[in-house]
């Protein structure tokens, strides 16, 4: 039986499964989302350079030099990733959970997303401003929602799914699509034992490691300038019983997912059993500050 | 309960010359104090951090506080109040060939 609390505004905005494990709404604090870091000794040095800098969380109040404060879905605050103003640079969102059991989960969330307002001409401005358009959509690159889940320590047993949202490729040109990855993602031993690595993806080893989702092309609504932001539907379920993707909504798009695969990694890991752990994270593209902003979050299971 | 968050906005970063902080957004906090650990100094280095302000996270301008000026490795901290909806530190570093290695943190309370 789903919960069906139609008189709460807060979550008759969402279909969840009937357990709720999270409602996250970020008026009301960070609820356990953090920034994630790398694995370490102590000593940061260690920290794997695709992992050593991927950003607090923030409280925004979509605040913009134009119309002043924009506000998030219901209230004021949402909870923003921002990177660095520099290309490729990534910032990760975490919140940490572990799983009784093996059943289907479920993440939904009401977000939008952002390139910093810019001054003046610069590269992407090949599309001029034109009332319309506006240049500033092609200096966002990615967000994505992904798990990291491991039932127990014996090899095979940790696997990770990732969906992502390529607004521009590594080029900057626009590609509008969901995206899933064919490469496990390089874990910090993986790294440590010598896995060659870019590193400017935390997903992948090699940033051509991802395939378009089939039917997965969707424009979503930018609204044309920095500054103006519209809140999009977002619900994306998986199993942990057949270790599958099972679909992905985002507004008016449903995904079949079931085809997509879901790579375990060959080793065993150490002390992680019945790890379940959820992330968001945006990477830009450009050399500007790129933004994805959650409303709010629920998590729910069928158990 | 109060609401807390601490923000690393630096971690086991090295700088050689004149840096600004990521902005942060701290609109829902009534009181802030910034934390710089020092692991690092070199080059008879000094280090000056000023806060800074600004009303949209692009356009910023002194708040007038500031650490007193950091000459050698260890924590210190500055307390702030009536800061608005955004803060960085503008910080400074001069010396010959200086370099620092720090951590920066900004705990925020309401």
């Amino acid at each position: 039986m789903k919960p069906t609390l139609t008189n709460d505004i807060q979550l008759s905005k969402y279909n969840p499964l009937p357990r709720i494990l999270s409602f996250d709404d970020f008026d009301e604090g960070a609820h356990g989302w953090c920034e994630l870091v790398g694995n370490h000794n102590g000593d940061l040095n260690e920290l794997q350079p695709v992992f050593s800098d991927m950003r607090p969380p923030q409280l925004s109040t979509c605040t913009f030099f134009d119309l002043g404060t924009h506000g998030s879905m219901n209230g004021t605050y949402s909870l923003k990733l921002a990177t660095r103003p520099r290309q490729f640079h990534q910032a990760v969102g975490i919140k940490r959970l572990t799983s009784p059991t093996n059943g289907r989960g479920q993440v939904e969330t009401w977000f939008t997303y952002k390139a910093e307002q810019t001054f003046g001409p610069n590269a992407s401005e090949i599309r001029a401003w034109d009332g319309n358009y506006h240049p500033s959509e092609a200096q966002f690159g990615s967000f994505t929602i992904w798990n990291d889940i491991c039932e127990g320590p014996e090899p095979g047993q940790r696997y990770m799914c990732a969906l992502r949202y390529e607004n521009t490729n590594e080029a900057g040109d626009f590609t509008q699509r969901w995206m899933y990855k064919t490469a496990l993602h390089p874990t910090t031993r993986m790294l440590q034992g010598g896995t060659p690595s870019t590193q400017n993806d935390v997903h992948v080893a090699r940033t051509d490691q991802w395939e378009p989702v089939p039917g997965g092309n969707q424009q979503l609504c930018f609204n044309e300038v920095p500054t103006k932001v519209n809140w999009h539907y977002l619900r994306w379920q998986f199993d942990l019983a057949s270790r599958q993707n099972i679909e992905l909504q985002v507004n008016d798009l449903t995904l079949d997912l079931a085809g997509v695969p879901v790579l375990p990694t060959d080793e065993g890991y150490w002390g992680i059993s019945r790890l379940l752990n959820f992330c968001f994270d945006v990477r830009t593209t450009s050399n500007v500050r790129n933004f994805l902003y959650l409303d709010s979050v629920l998590i729910s299971v069928d158990w | 309960m109060r609401h807390f968050f601490t923000a690393v906005i630096e971690k086991n970063a090295t700088f050689e010359d004149d840096f600004t902080t990521e902005p942060y957004e701290c609109a829902w906090a009534s009181e802030a104090r910034w934390f710089i650990q020092v692991a690092d100094l070199d080059g008879k280095a000094e280090l000056e951090a000023r806060v800074q302000v600004s009303p949209d996270g692009l356009f910023w301008c002194d708040h007038g506080a500031g650490f007193p000026t950091i000459s050698g490795t260890g924590l210190y901290t500055l307390p702030l109040r009536d800061f608005g909806g955004w803060l960085r530190l503008n910080c400074s570093l001069s010396g010959q060939n200086p370099r620092a290695r720090v951590m920066i943190y900004l705990v925020l309370k309401e």
